[in-house]
């Protein structure tokens, strides 16, 4: 047994010219939650179906539980899946929702009852037995997804975008709710999703990916601040992108020339002088300081150029050194107004870079 | 212009009177040709410009059933209407899911041909078909009559089939396999139940279509096989208007059954997943 639930090993799926996953190898450990994260078209949403086995990969191997399932049918694979658009079986009771996988394995029908029981009191969807799907909210269908998804404690559970049907808030509550679900009951699950924000509340590792290929694959932590490449870090929150060139290497920081001007950042491994590199800073991770702080490491003069009021905290547009430009996010208790001279620092350990070209 | 303004008040303000006249005349325009016929199957005596019949009598209901046989007829006009019921379904489940689920080449074409004896005159199809049967020797034959039947019948089933499998949700059919439903598990756990109020649509139109399929009959039929509108053709040619009048009213009862039945089960909720947009 290795520590592997499902294993894609090398898998390819072409539509005429367009690669929707591209050498695909990925393996996601047991009682993980693993996201699949990224624009639309990017082959999450394929490589899901993979593991469903409503699409068969033209080339390498799916592994789930050590098992080559790449010919196995879809109804063989036990697993448990929740759907976007909830996909329930509306001639059905919530009640005979929950309990279809079971009557599908001919288990008697008290200890069916049982377990859709248990399932649901797992959802906290106790006293809808008998409402039809048609007669519950989003949030409540979506509920009975999950349950119908848990009820016979499948090895593993597949999640395809299940909250972008529902509303703002709703999502949030639920995002917990399923984290805390999935942490509880050990399953492996694979959550796919374009949105951010979900990706990083909920997930064990995250899996980014564009234009069928894996771009990075990481703790949430890892993914926001150590992005590995210009398309990781675009997509995961806003970034400023700066190119420069390695001036001098020292130890364990780097002096960058970006434009006119000169920064520290940490050393980037095995690089050296001359070498270009991109660097980036989140917005929230400026500081900006008054006109007349004093000079230090980092720190340089610019000048405001847009306002905008976001509620909780001030965006900025700055221009600094020759024709460079930042965005910047402050605390919305101190402003500053559009024209005025202000100073930045750019925390040495913010300052995040990778080479290009 | 004040006088204009004047009358379109008037008859906005006798919008109900006029509202009221023109959906009875309406009522009365459809309702009347069955007063007729219902009235004249019960009349004795009603000649010349009599507006009621004199008087009133059942007799010739009974000359409807011993002269006329319509109990073998009747029972002729359900089998073979339940014959061409159970084909058309059955091709149209088949032709249904095909149009509705499946991408293929030259789909419209193949609708087009299907919906073809639709089209053309019903005696110019009726007479091709005849020139066949006779060959095939399936004239006067239940099977040759509903078969003769189908041809018109059967695009209705495909019709409202296809639109039936074309509303049903993909995902849905995903969530089952993935529940472990096997094919077959899965046609009568799910795709059954999810289409059955289109077989349900698809089986009554097709019914009533045969019961009162006329020219298609009229030469494909033979001693054997009489159905009831070519009795009650036959039964006008005869001259015997009163009975023809009991005879048409005895055709409209399994209509009017049929009818009652549509209201009480098609209530929405139980049509609820067989159509798009639900």
């Amino acid at each position: 047994m290795t520590d592997a639930m499902i294993e894609f090993r090398d898998a390819c799926k072409r539509y005429g010219t367009l690669v929707a996953n591209d050498h695909l190898s990925l393996r996601i450990r047991r009682g993980e939650l693993m996201t699949l994260l990224g624009p639309s078209g990017c082959g999450k949403t394929t490589a899901l179906r993979c593991l469903t086995g409503y699409i068969r990969p033209d080339e390498g191997r799916i592994f789930i539980d050590d098992k080559d399932v790449t010919d196995v049918p879809t109804h063989q694979r036990e697993l448990g899946m929740v759907f976007q658009n909830f996909a329930l079986f509306p001639h059905l009771t919530v009640q005979d929702n929950v309990g279809f996988p079971l009557m599908i394995r001919n288990l008697p029908k008290d200890q069916r009852t049982k377990m859709a029981a248990d399932a649901l009191r797992l959802v906290r969807l106790e006293g809808y037995e008998s409402h039809y799907p048609r007669q519950l909210s989003g949030g409540q269908q979506q509920r009975v997804g999950l349950a119908r998804a848990l009820v016979y404690r499948p090895k593993v559970l597949l999640l395809d975008e299940p909250l972008s049907n529902l509303d703002a808030k709703l999502r949030e509550e639920m995002r917990f709710e399923i984290k805390e679900l999935v942490t509880r009951l050990g399953i492996t699950a694979v959550y796919v999703t374009h949105d951010q924000a979900e990706a990083l509340a909920l997930s064990d590792r995250v899996a980014i990916m564009n234009r069928g290929r894996l771009e990075q694959v990481g703790t949430p932590e890892e993914i926001y601040e150590q992005p590995q490449s210009r398309f990781v870090a675009e997509f995961i929150g806003l970034s400023n992108f700066l190119e420069g060139r390695i001036e001098a290497v020292d130890g364990a920081t780097m002096r960058v020339t970006v434009g006119d001007l000169k920064l520290t950042a940490p050393a980037l491994p095995q690089t050296g002088p001359g070498q270009r590199v991109l660097l980036f800073v989140r917005p929230n991770e400026i500081e900006l300081l008054g006109p007349d702080a004093p000079a230090g490491e980092n720190v340089f003069e610019a000048r405001v150029e847009k306002v905008t009021y976001l509620g909780d905290m001030m965006d900025y547009r700055l221009a600094f050194g020759q024709g460079l430009a930042l965005r910047v996010q402050g605390d919305a208790h101190r402003r500053f107004s559009p024209g005025s001279p202000v100073r930045l620092r750019l925390p040495r350990i913010r300052c995040w870079t990778i080479t290009s070209g | 212009m004040t006088l204009t303004r004047a009358y379109v008040r008037a008859l906005w303000d006798g919008r109900m009177i006029l509202g009221y006249t023109l959906l009875l005349s309406l009522t009365l325009f459809i309702v009347a040709p069955f007063l007729m016929i219902a009235l004249r199957s019960v009349g004795k005596g009603w000649f010349y410009r009599l507006w009621l019949p004199p008087q009133l009598t059942l007799d010739w209901y009974r000359w409807a059933v011993e002269v006329g046989n319509i109990p073998e007829v009747m029972k002729n006009t359900l089998i073979i209407g339940i014959i061409a019921t159970a084909i058309s379904t059955v091709i149209g489940i088949f032709a249904g899911w095909a149009f509705g689920r499946r991408q293929m080449p030259g789909k419209e074409v193949a609708m087009a041909v299907i919906l073809l004896p639709r089209m053309i005159p019903p005696i110019t199809y009726a007479l091709g078909v005849a020139k066949i049967f006779y060959t095939l020797e399936l004239v006067d034959t239940y099977l040759g009559v509903a078969l003769a039947h189908v041809s018109v019948c059967a695009p209705y089933g495909i019709l409202v089939l296809s639109a039936t499998f074309e509303g049903l949700d993909e995902r849905v059919l995903e969530a089952a396999d993935v529940c472990g439903a096997n094919t077959i598990k899965r046609f009568f756990y799910v795709v059954l139940p999810l289409i059955m109020p289109g077989i349900l649509a698809s089986m009554i139109f097709t019914f009533t279509h045969s019961y009162n399929e006329f020219t298609l009959t009229l030469l494909t039929y033979g001693p054997n096989t009489v159905t009831l509108p070519v009795r009650t053709y036959l039964a006008v040619g005869d001259g015997y208007w009163e009975i023809t009048s009991a005879m048409a009213v005895i055709m409209v009862i399994p209509s009017l059954v049929i009818l009652a039945m549509i209201q009480r089960r098609a209530e929405p909720e139980k049509l609820v997943g067989g159509f798009k947009g639900v």
